[in-house]
């Protein structure tokens, strides 16, 4: 028992951003989080999550031919696919919002690499589960795209981009959104990672269609301590990483006005993505990641 | 250290104003990135005591700026030490004497000489001795020496001159003298100290190496004087001007004429002050005539009591125009403009019944368009300027269809300046150095319609050229003599040269260089120079007053600059002349106001020494304050220079913030 004490507790220092921060491999960032992840779940009554089997279900065209069950066939002459509770054959599509404003935060992560750790695990856990995953790196324009696939290898390439975003320029979500609606014809799972510094309306005007599509939408909204509860000593120049506006602010502002500010923003955020059935999880950088990873295990489950 | 005006060290109490605002602080400095200013406000900006002083460096230049500032404003000085003789030398002591004019008056002189003698009699034994007289110059009458008996003998030999004396130029020349002398060099002057001669600047009185100033007077209070003050004539008329001044003796004066040595009227004047008396019915011959007008009074001074003067009687020359048609418009405008100057008379010839010949009578001749020549005429004018006569030609219409100008030889182009009414050219090049033009003035106001075009030749001298470079004005040497062409004619269609005010100047100008004659000043003041220039390798001769040759046969043969020292009349011969030129003494030397009590002692203080007393100054060395605001001037200049570069560096991050944040 106090072996298996242990073994969580050591699972769980690697869902710490400060730890994964020391990981330079994107991959094994991934397997430690959801591997650590698991072993904390391991017990859990709420979630079911495991490979056992489920059912039989007859082979159509399009199914995986590796998961035909072959001794059936040998038996019956018959392809059967062969289902695992957990397992529902969907498919996973992280959008990650490498805009100048994610690469702030840290230590010891920045918005964006702490959005990199994410995307990648929820990419490593999916893919557990068979999931077909992709991804798309946007900020103003599309910068890299992945499209979902369950295929050998799609991870490791899923996760090569994830670990080559890097923060710049502005965001915009209305053309990155509008080519993902594009490219995407299958409903499934649209987890969007970013901080949303951007106006409610506009972010809904391009999430909305892929509400009405059919996609099951996660909005991951990742800020840094220091934006949520901003302290700083006297007063201060701020310069926007994106736009390079810089505002002179007093700390008795950061203290008392900005934090209800980013209050309301957030709040009006969750509620616009509850106006369209989307989920919204706000993440800090100073969390650990099961706690992102459980809101979309959650969401998951709901959608079954 | 002293400062002349004190009150404006107040300014620096402005040095607070830069330790003030380098404790304001109005902008943080602190900048940092942020995800995202779209739930920020900008705060309203702070002005903030600092107890911290910032940019000490800058501070501290700026309160530089300031103090410096008060302190040129101040004009600080310093005082110089006195500069004591090096102990056992004695220097060296000039004695200079007055010997203008004015010195002239009885008895004045004698104190002068007297007063020289005294001089030299108080130079310590063994020290150095020059004796100066001073005029218009200053010239050395004895060698540098302690030999008190030669000082003296050359002091006896001094007489008046009829020069006049300026201190001004008198201390430039002492000034000089004594950079080359033992030092201390002291300086004794013996002078009436005329106000007259003083000069416009004070500073020109005051001499550097000169350690102190003696001044000794000798001038004694003006009695009455009367002096001619100036003789105009208008050829048979003449006016004298004759001014009394005030004092006591006033005496009836009798003013004589004598016009070439033989009186022609005499006058009795008994007013005093200013009076004028006019002369008429004078028959003055041909040629200079010597008027010479005497005052006989008893009075002050002799020398301005008669007065040179020289009456020209010129008769005109004649000038032959050689024309096609007499009652032309080129002969018109030459005639016109030959004619205004009364030394000028215009002959105009028929070219076809002109007689070549008698050229030789004339200095110089005209022609009004050089192609109406035939082969003998020209070959005739050709041979005058060949022999030494000049001629001044016009290439009119006729020369339009020639190939070869006559007499120059000068090809003729085609082309010229267009015949079209509206076009025309302006003078692009003029040669001012030329006689001809240097003292004629808007040539480029000048139109040219139409010119005959001509290349030159070799060895011509081309004085004027058009906007396309075509020659308009052009000196070529022909034997002797010399030709003068003008590549237009001066017909109104042409050109508008005849209806400028530059052609009436241009031809008196032409005629006085083509005849060989340039109007010469016939009245000086003693002292002017008179200049003879080289003319065919001879410059002349001049004899003075009482009729000695100035220049030795050798030096007849060079180009000379002749002082007039005596008033009287000097006669001049020159290759192509002779004339008279009357010399009279400065009529300033005969104002015998002294220079003010204070304004000698501002000398003689300026100068070193002490204010002068009973006509004896002894010396003590005070020299002016050493100023300094030149310096902190500079000083200045160089903080200023500094704050600004190093006001802009600190200000550098702030603009870029500033910029950065609009």
């Amino acid at each position: 028992m106090a072996a298996l004490q242990a073994s969580q507790s050591s699972a769980r220092e690697l869902l710490r951003p400060e730890v994964l921060a020391s990981l330079k491999n994107l991959d094994l960032v991934a397997r430690s989080v959801v591997e650590g992840f698991l072993i904390g779940l391991h017990r859990s009554p709420t979630f079911g999550f495991s490979q056992e089997f489920a059912e039989y279900r007859a082979y159509s065209e399009g199914d995986d031919p590796r998961f035909i069950d072959w001794n059936v066939f040998a038996r019956t002459e018959r392809t059967y696919i062969k289902r695992f509770l957990g397992d529902t054959n969907s498919h996973l599509m992280i959008l990650l919002d490498a805009s100048a404003s994610m690469g702030f935060g840290g230590p010891p992560v920045s918005k964006l690499r702490y959005g990199q750790f994410l995307a990648a695990s929820l990419s490593f856990l999916a893919s557990r589960q068979h999931d077909a995953v992709g991804c798309m790196v946007f900020d103003e324009q599309v910068r890299d795209y992945r499209a979902p696939s369950t295929r050998a290898g799609r991870l490791q390439s899923v996760l090569h981009c994830l670990d080559s975003a890097e923060a710049r320029t502005g965001t915009k979500f209305d053309k990155p959104f509008e080519k993902f609606r594009e490219q995407i014809t299958r409903r499934g799972l649209v987890a969007v990672i970013s901080d949303f510094y951007c106006d409610t309306t506009n972010l809904l005007a391009g999430v909305r269609p892929l509400a009405w599509q059919g996609q099951d939408v996660v909005l991951f909204q990742v800020l840094d301590d220091q934006e949520l509860t901003p302290d700083f000593g006297g007063n201060v120049l701020l310069e926007d990483l994106e736009s390079g506006r810089a505002v002179e602010v007093a700390p008795q502002f950061m203290r008392e006005t900005y934090p209800e500010r980013m209050r309301a923003h957030i709040d009006s955020l969750a509620t616009a993505a509850a106006g369209i059935g989307a989920d919204h999880v706000l993440v800090s950088t100073s969390d650990s990641l099961d706690q992102a990873l459980r809101s979309y295990l959650m969401f998951r489950q709901r959608r079954q | 250290m002293g400062f002349f005006a004190p009150l404006f060290l107040l300014g620096a109490i402005a040095v607070a104003l830069p330790f003030w605002l380098h404790r304001l602080q109005t902008q943080s400095s602190l900048r940092q990135p942020f995800s995202s200013t779209m739930l920020l406000e900008t705060t309203e900006q702070q002005v903030h005591v600092q107890k911290k002083l910032k940019y000490l460096v800058l501070l501290s230049l700026r309160v530089a700026v300031l103090l410096i500032l008060a302190l040129v404003f101040a004009k600080p000085f310093l005082p110089r030490p006195a500069a004591a003789p090096a102990s056992g030398q004695e220097g060296t002591y000039l004695v200079l004497i007055d010997t203008s004019a004015s010195m002239s008056r009885d008895g004045v002189f004698d104190r002068a000489v007297t007063a020289a003698y005294g001089a030299i009699e108080s130079v310590p034994a063994g020290a150095l001795i020059q004796v100066l007289d001073a005029d218009d110059d200053v010239s050395r009458v004895s060698e540098l020496s302690a030999d008190k008996s030669m000082h003296r003998s050359a002091v006896s030999a001094l007489g008046v001159s009829a020069l006049r004396l300026d201190f001004g130029r008198m201390m430039t020349t002492i000034d000089r003298l004594a950079e080359s002398l033992p030092p201390p060099v002291r300086l004794h002057v013996i002078s009436d100290f005329q106000d007259s001669a003083m000069p416009a600047r004070f500073a020109d009185l005051v001499s550097s190496q000169v350690a102190e100033m003696i001044p000794h007077s000798v001038g004694m209070l003006p009695r009455f004087n009367r002096r001619i003050e100036y003789v105009r004539d208008n050829f048979d008329e003449v006016d004298i001007g004759i001014v009394a001044g005030a004092g006591a003796g006033a005496t009836a004066a009798r003013i004589e004429l004598l016009l070439n040595d033989e009186a022609i009227d005499a006058r009795v004047l008994s007013e005093t002050g200013r009076a004028t008396l006019q002369f008429s019915g004078l028959r003055p011959d041909v040629g200079d005539n010597r008027l010479t007008v005497r005052l006989d009074n008893d009075d002050d001074l002799a020398f301005d009591d008669q007065w040179f003067h020289v009456i020209e009687n010129v008769p005109p020359a004649p000038i032959p125009l050689i024309t096609l048609n007499d009652r032309g418009l080129p002969v018109k405008y030459l005639s016109a403009a030959l004619e205004s100057d009364a030394a000028y008379r215009v002959e105009p010839m028929l070219i076809g019944d002109a007689d070549f010949r008698t050229l030789s009578r004339y200095r110089w001749a005209i022609v009004d368009d050089l192609a109406s020549l035939d082969g003998e005429q020209a070959a005739a004018l050709a041979t005058f300027v060949q022999q030494g006569g000049s001629l001044f030609a016009f290439v009119g219409e006729r020369a339009a269809g020639a190939e070869r100008l006559p007499i120059s030889g000068h090809v003729v182009r085609p082309t010229g300046v267009g015949a079209g009414p509206d076009e025309f050219m302006t003078v692009g090049q003029l040669d001012t150095r030329h006689p001809v033009l240097s003292r004629t003035e808007g040539w480029f106001n000048v139109n040219i319609r139409r010119n005959i075009a001509i290349d030159p030749l070799a060895g011509d001298q081309v004085l004027m050229r058009l906007e396309n470079d075509v020659p308009l004005l052009i000196e070529r040497r022909l034997g002797k003599g010399r030709l003068l062409m003008l590549t237009a004619g001066l017909d109104n269609r042409w050109n508008d040269l005849p209806i400028r005010p530059v052609f009436v100047g241009f031809i008196i100008e032409a005629a006085r260089y083509l005849s060989g004659v340039d109007r010469v000043t016939k009245s000086f003041t003693a002292g002017d120079t008179l200049t003879l220039s080289l003319v065919e390798g001879a410059s002349g001769q001049v004899l003075d007053p009482e009729g000695n040759a100035v220049l030795s046969l050798a030096g007849t043969t060079r180009a000379q600059q002749i002082k007039l020292n005596k008033p009287g009349y000097y006669e001049v011969y020159t290759p192509q002349e002779g004339y008279i030129v009357a010399v009279n003494t400065d009529p300033r030397e005969s104002d015998l106001n002294t220079v003010a009590t204070a304004t000698l002692e501002r000398w003689v203080r300026a100068m070193g020494g002490q204010a002068p007393t009973d006509g004896r100054v002894t010396s003590e060395f005070d020299p002016e304050p050493l100023e300094l605001w030149h310096a902190l001037i500079f000083l200045l200049a160089l903080l200023v220079i500094g704050e600004s570069m190093l006001g802009n560096a600190n200000l550098t991050p702030l603009r870029k913030t500033l910029s950065s944040s609009h």
